[in-house]
Formats: C-alpha cells, structure tokens, sequence
C-alpha cells in the first residue's frame, strides 16, 4: 500500500444562519448547516478516490474545504505532510501550485472574456513561470495533449462544445504540473457519449503523468471505472468507504445498496436519478436526524428487541411516524376530505388516513397502535400521537450514532462492526428499555 | 480587453440600427465643435455689441416697441411703435441682449458641457467601480457599510445635493490657455482660456458615483460566484488577481452602458447649474438659457437655440448607449454558442 498524500482528519464545515449582526443583537439563535460534518479518509499517492452521494450531500463542499477556498470549522487536512490550513507565503504557494481543481460547469468555469490560451495559462501567469512565448507553446502542447487543436487556441469558450471547455479546464488543471487534481463532477453536466470519451482522457493523463485524483461525482456508475476506491457521502458524512471492485460486489451500507439498485438513466437529471428504493427526501443538513443520519429513509431500519414486524411493515410505519413527528399531516384537511366539518366522525378519519398512509398489511397489533395513534391525531393531539409510536417503535437507529470504524472496508451502520463505544451505547440503550404495552389492547 | 468579437458585435449591430449611426453622427458634430470652436465660431463669443442687440436668426422677424418721444406742436407726445429688428448674415442664429453671437456662444458653450460631462463621469466611474466592486466582492460588512452609505447618497435629490457641495466649497475654476489661440492657429480675438469648473467637475461626480457603485456591485455580486473565480482562487490568484482579471472585464458592459447614459445626465445636471448660477460658469448651455429666459417672449432664439444643443447632445449619446447596450448584452453567452 503507498502512502497518503492527502490526509483528512474530522473535516468539519459549518455553515451559520441567523449570523447577521442584527441577529446576534436580537440575540436569534444562530443555526448550524453541517456540510460536512465530520469526514475522515486517505488519498494515496496515484490512486483515484470517488466521493459519491446525492446532491446537497456536502461533496462540492468537502472539496472546496479541502482545497481551502473555504475555511473549515473543524478537523485538518494534511498534503504531503504539510498541515493545509496552516500554510502561508510560499508554502501555501506551493501547495497552490502543487493541488489543482477542475470544475463542474463547462460553461461558468471558464471566463467568458479570456481566449481558451489566456484560460490555460492562468496557472501559469499566476505564479509567473515562463515568459509570454513560453507560456503560449505550452498552451498549445496541452491542447493537443487534451484532444483539441493548438490553432484553437485564441478562440473563445463560447465556440466550443461543452466536452471541449471541459478539456480546456482540464488542461487548465495541468498547466502547472500539479500532483493532485481535485475532479469537482467533471463529466456530470455533458453528453453520455461524451462523458466517455472525457473520463478516458482523465483516466489517461493520470496514467501519464502520475497524477492522484479526487472524483467527485453523483453517480456510482460513472465513477466505477476510473476509481481505485470509493467513499460514499450522506449529509456530510462518509457511510462507506472501500475499494471499488468491493464496494459494487459486495456494499455494506444500505445507502450503498440502494444506491446500487438504482439504475441511473442517461436522460434524466441528478434529481429524477435519486432511486426508487430510497423513499423521501433527504434530510435537511440544518436539522440532521438523531443517531444514524440515513434512517428516515433507510430500507433496513432496526427494529426494537421487542418488535418482530414484517421489514416493509415496519418501514411504512417509521415513515408515517416521521410525518406526524415533523407535522406533515394535515388534519384540517384530512377532516374535509372524510367530508365531516363537524369532526365527530372519527372512525371516518381514522380509516381514511389509514388506507393512504399504509399499503402493507400491518399485523393486528401494530395496525391497533397505528390506529390508536390517528385518534390521538383526530383529537388534534400530534404530541401524543408521536408519542404512542415512538413508544412502541423507536429504533436504536435514531439513538446510537454509528460510527465509520477504521480499516479497508468499513462502514457506518449499526448492521455491521462498529467500534466499541458504539456497541456498548446500543447495548445500554437496549437494556434501558422495556417492551411496551400493545396498543390494540386498548382498541 | 475589448475582444475581437466584441468589435464584431458592435459593428454589426451599427450596420443595423439606424438610431446608432444617427447617435454617433449627432455626438460627432458636437465633438467636433468643442474641439475646434475658436476655428469653427464666426465672433469671440464674449464680444458685446448693444447696437446689435436682440437680433434674430436668420429667416425669423421680430418686433421690438420702442417708444419714442416727439414735440408735436409744442406739446410732447410719447409715441409707441413697433419697430422691425432686421436679421443679419453675420449673425445666423441672431445676438442675445448684449448683442453676442448666439451660434458663437453655443458652440462654445459645448466645450463646458462636454468636460464635465466627460471628467465629471470619468470621475464617478472609477469611484463608483472602486467602491461598488469591494463591496460586492468581499461582501459581508464591507458591504453593508459602503452600501447603507451609498443609500443615503441617494436619497438626497441629486440637484440639491450639488447645490449644498457648492456651497460648502465654492466654485474652483482653472483657466486653461487654449492651445489653438495660444498657438496662433485660431484667431487671436477668440478667448485665450478655456475655463475648466473643477468643482461643478467634482460635485457631479460626487452626485453620480453611486450609481456605478450600485452596478458594479451587482455585477461583481454575481461574478464572484462563477466557477472561474473559484477556479482563479484555487490556483492561488490573489484578490487583486481576481478583481482585475475577471471580475472587472465581466463588470464592464452594464457600466459603460450606464456610463453612456450618466453623461446625458451630468451635462443636464451641469446646465442646471449654470441656469440657476451655481457653477460659476460664464460660457455654457444653461448659463445662456438663464440669461434668455427673461426675453423668451420677445427673443425666444437666445434661450432656445442653446436649451435645442442640450436636447441633441442628450438624445445623441443616449442613442449610443442603446447601441452600446444592444451590441455588448447578448454576446457573452448568447451568440453562436455550441452546444
Ligand atoms: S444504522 Fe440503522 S438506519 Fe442507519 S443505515 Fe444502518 S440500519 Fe439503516
């Protein structure tokens, strides 16, 4: 195994809202948006890492912290031994020289007004290596290098394709001879066929140059072939980090599964891609859920010691939980639709929210509980309806926050090893606990 | 950084548009009489001559009542009539009160109009690009200062405010020889000097600048968030870097736009001045209409031939800004991209 060359330890970065001054003298209480929130892994020198996850996951975020155009509000990141966050003058320099990014948007990420020679040798002017003839011949090398021709090199972004700016940018990246390249989503706003064709050339430049790479990307598939290993994101943190062949063989996480399951169509947008097997949206980062950050939507939620529900059972009742918990049902209008103003008819109501909320067929217990609890809810008491689902099933996922043990392979869900501290917060949290009473005796 | 394409664009919406020809040629002639006006104007335009007075240009009649008095039989009799003012080839746009040439005056009275037009501009350009492009760069505190102040700036209406920094410093002028006299190429009988108002000069700028800070803020507002910023920054480019390099090329269109129309503004802004004596100015459109507003009724032409220079000037550089505006705007992204 080589060495890392980028180390990144307990990333954090922290977005406040409510931080204006007014604000602070209001005295408003400041809201923490946790980008990332918390990340650790290694790049090794030569590999390819993937850093795959939804969009809004914090993965643009984490790479913009990485290279520190945004300061962190936590953690370190280490390159080559230097510690990033404290470099300054010249050894900053260096690093600015040494680490390059290429970016997502072939249209933004290339000044409108500057010739795609200007744009190349950007780098280049910036750090003041080689004179003005100098800089131009390697403009021309490097665009031959990146698949175009030398004599487009006083043409402006606007008359290339998309796939061609993206070259440009990318031979921006290497202008200066750098050893890492952080890929922000470099292929996730082009063509299928020529995604292909940019990704060979990324793939054939490393080889070329010994270059390392960060990918970032919003799709499994497109990093499979080009990554060594792959860490998957969810809200700002790593859930599965592993190597690629492992990751699609064999996927620990039961984000990675569904994300596997999902098969992404070329036609469609990041956000129509987001698989069918996850259900909901993801979380707000300025309101992450309790214990495991995946378990509103997680397939796999555990159930409780006293609990033995079909899986799906249990999924749909956790879901319809966390609507009433968030207060997503809206009782005025249920009552209208059940056609009853004078709301007296609460059998109507229970019945009618009942069959939306739930196409499994639940055993007679818990549809008792369920049941109970839309009373409660027809009564417009929510507290209490929350209140008798979450007695009965609350999972050891909202309470124990996993962790991603150390190793080649780990993961951070309580199915699989945790360290631990994890386990023994999960024991202790299930030997605090007795069974509950079933709520279909009460019926 | 005026790119290929850009005089591309320009050039081929100028064959288009009619009005932008027409701007140009209109700003042109204007120029062009500032420049030359002591070649170009037929009298020194200080030069009075009472017996001379109130004649109107030519084509037009006026009428002046002249009473005189008479002995008629040993009695005196004051007698009323109208007496015809004849108009004379030497004097095509007819005399003021004073007697002084009209055209003279007017063709003179650009040369005021067009330096603080321009200076005062220039001026309000770089200080309103300065101001408003660090604030809209690095945002946050810097922002909301420059910004609350610039508000207030606004809030006061603009002619009020040159009038009370008028006040404050009194009305600075420099004499500048002008180099065609000084030289003998024009006439000595022309005005040796040019006068040049620095304070009109400073105060319109003063009064204007807000409005670039607001543009170029929004501009760089907008700039900063580009990927090529970002990408700028991340191969160590420093602020300067950037602001130079990006942010004020991609600011420059919407600012040179407004540039354009802010000189119409300020020369108005001038006139008023000079119309309400504020600027000190002896030589200029809107001191000459001050002066002829009292005789509109009988010498319409001393008011209105200088008030109709004023309408062209503004007419003809605001048509330039439309082309300006047409020509710049669509070519960034728009035109001929691929997909
Ligand atoms: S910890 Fe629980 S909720 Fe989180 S992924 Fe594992 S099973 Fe799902």
């Amino acid at each position: 195994m080589t060495d890392p060359l980028v180390t990144v330890d307990g990333l954090e970065k922290y977005y406040y809202e409510n931080d204006t001054l007014l604000d602070r003298l209001t005295g408003a209480e400041r809201e923490a948006v946790r980008a990332v929130d918390g990340v650790s892994f290694e790049v090794r020198e030569g590999e390819t890492l993937g850093v795959v996850g939804e969009s809004g996951c914090g993965k643009s975020t984490l790479a913009e912290t990485l290279m520190r155009l945004r300061e962190p509000t936590g953690g370190s990141v280490t390159f080559d031994g230097d510690p990033v966050y404290e470099l300054s003058g010249d050894d900053m320099d260096a690093f600015r020289r040494r680490a390059q990014v290429m970016f997502q948007d072939p249209f933004s990420s290339l000044d409108p007004r500057m010739t795609a020679g200007e744009i190349i040798t950007e780098p280049l002017a910036i750090h003041g290596v080689g004179t003005g003839a100098e800089r131009r011949e390697r403009a021309e090398t490097l665009l031959e290098e990146v698949g175009l021709s030398a004599d487009q090199i006083d043409r402006y972004p606007h008359e290339f394709s998309g796939g061609q700016r993206q070259r440009i940018g990318f031979a921006r990246a290497l202008a200066i001879d750098p050893e890492f390249v952080v890929l922000d989503e470099p292929v996730s706003a082009l063509d299928v066929s020529v995604q292909a064709q940019v990704l060979n050339l990324l793939a054939d430049m490393q080889a070329e140059r010994d270059l390392t790479y960060l990918f970032i990307a919003h799709d499994l598939s497109v990093v499979r072939h080009i990554s060594d290993r792959v860490a998957v994101m969810y809200l700002g943190e790593i859930v599965e980090i592993g190597p690629t062949e492992e990751i699609f063989e064999d996927p620990q996480h039961p984000y990675t599964k569904a994300l596997l399951e999902s098969v992404p169509r070329a036609d469609t947008d990041e956000r129509d891609r987001v698989v069918e097997t996850i259900r909901g949206d993801v979380p707000s980062p300025r309101d992450p859920p309790s214990g495991c950050s995946f378990r509103t939507r997680c397939p796999e939620l555990i159930q409780p010691p006293w609990l033995d529900a079909p899986q799906a059972a249990f999924r749909e009742i956790s879901e319809f939980r966390t609507r009433i918990e968030n207060g997503d049902i809206d009782v005025d209008t249920r009552w209208e639709q059940v056609g009853d103003p004078d709301r007296e008819d609460r059998a109507a109501f229970v019945d009618s929210l009942y069959a939306e909320a739930f196409d499994e067929d639940l055993p007679d217990d818990d549809e008792g509980t369920v049941r109970e609890a839309i009373r409660a809810l027809a009564d417009g008491d929510r507290e209490a309806a929350a209140a008798t689902l979450r007695e009965r099933y609350r999972s050891p996922c909202e309470a124990v926050d996993p962790a991603l043990p150390a190793g080649e392979h780990p993961s951070a869900c309580l199915l699989n090893e945790q360290p631990d501290d994890v386990e023994a917060a999960r024991e202790e949290w299930e030997a605090d606990r007795d069974a509950p009473g079933v709520g279909a005796s009460s019926r | 950084m005026i790119s290929p394409r850009t005089l591309r664009n320009l050039r081929s919406e100028l064959s288009r548009s009619l009005l932008a020809k027409l701007g140009i040629a209109i700003l042109a002639v204007i120029l062009f009489t500032a420049l030359f006006a002591p070649l170009l104007a037929p009298h020194d335009p200080t030069d009075q001559n009472l017996d001379n007075a109130n004649v109107p240009p030519l084509g037009f009649t006026a009428t002046e009542n002249q009473t005189t008095s008479q002995m008629v039989d040993g009695e005196v009799q004051i007698v009323e009539e109208e007496v015809v003012v004849n108009t004379t080839a030497e004097h095509p746009l007819g005399t003021d009160s004073l007697g002084r040439d009209v055209l003279s005056r007017t063709m003179f009275g650009a040369r005021t109009s067009l330096l603080v037009g321009l200076l005062g501009t220039s001026i309000a350009v770089v200080l309103g690009v300065t101001v408003g492009i660090t604030a809209g760069y690095y945002g946050g505190r810097i922002d909301d200062a420059l910004m609350r102040f610039a508000d207030v700036m606004l809030a006061f209406p603009s002619l009020v405010l040159a009038i009370a920094l008028i006040g404050l410093w009194g009305q600075a002028s420099w004499r500048i020889p002008d180099p065609l006299v000084a030289l003998g190429i024009a006439s000595s009988e022309m005005p040796e000097h040019v006068v040049l108002p620095g304070t009109v000069i400073v105060v319109v700028a003063l009064v204007n600048w807000v409005w670039f800070a607001r543009v170029a803020r929004g501009e760089a507002l907008s700039v900063r968030d580009q990927e090529y910023v970002k990408a700028a920054r991340s191969m160590g480019g420093s602020d300067l870097h950037v602001i130079l390099k990006h942010v004020l090329p991609n600011s420059l269109t919407p600012i040179l736009v407004l540039a354009t129309i802010q000189i119409a503004a300020i020369i108005l802004l001038e006139s008023s001045l000079s119309f309400l004596g504020f600027s000190g100015a002896q030589l200029s459109w809107g001191f000459d209409i001050a002066q002829g507003r009292q005789y509109l009724s009988s010498s319409w032409w001393i008011a209105t031939v200088p008030g109709l220079a004023i309408v062209a000037a503004v007419i003809g550089i605001n048509l330039i800004g439309d082309w300006l505006r047409d020509a710049l705007d669509p070519g960034i992204e728009g035109q001929g991209g691929a997909p």
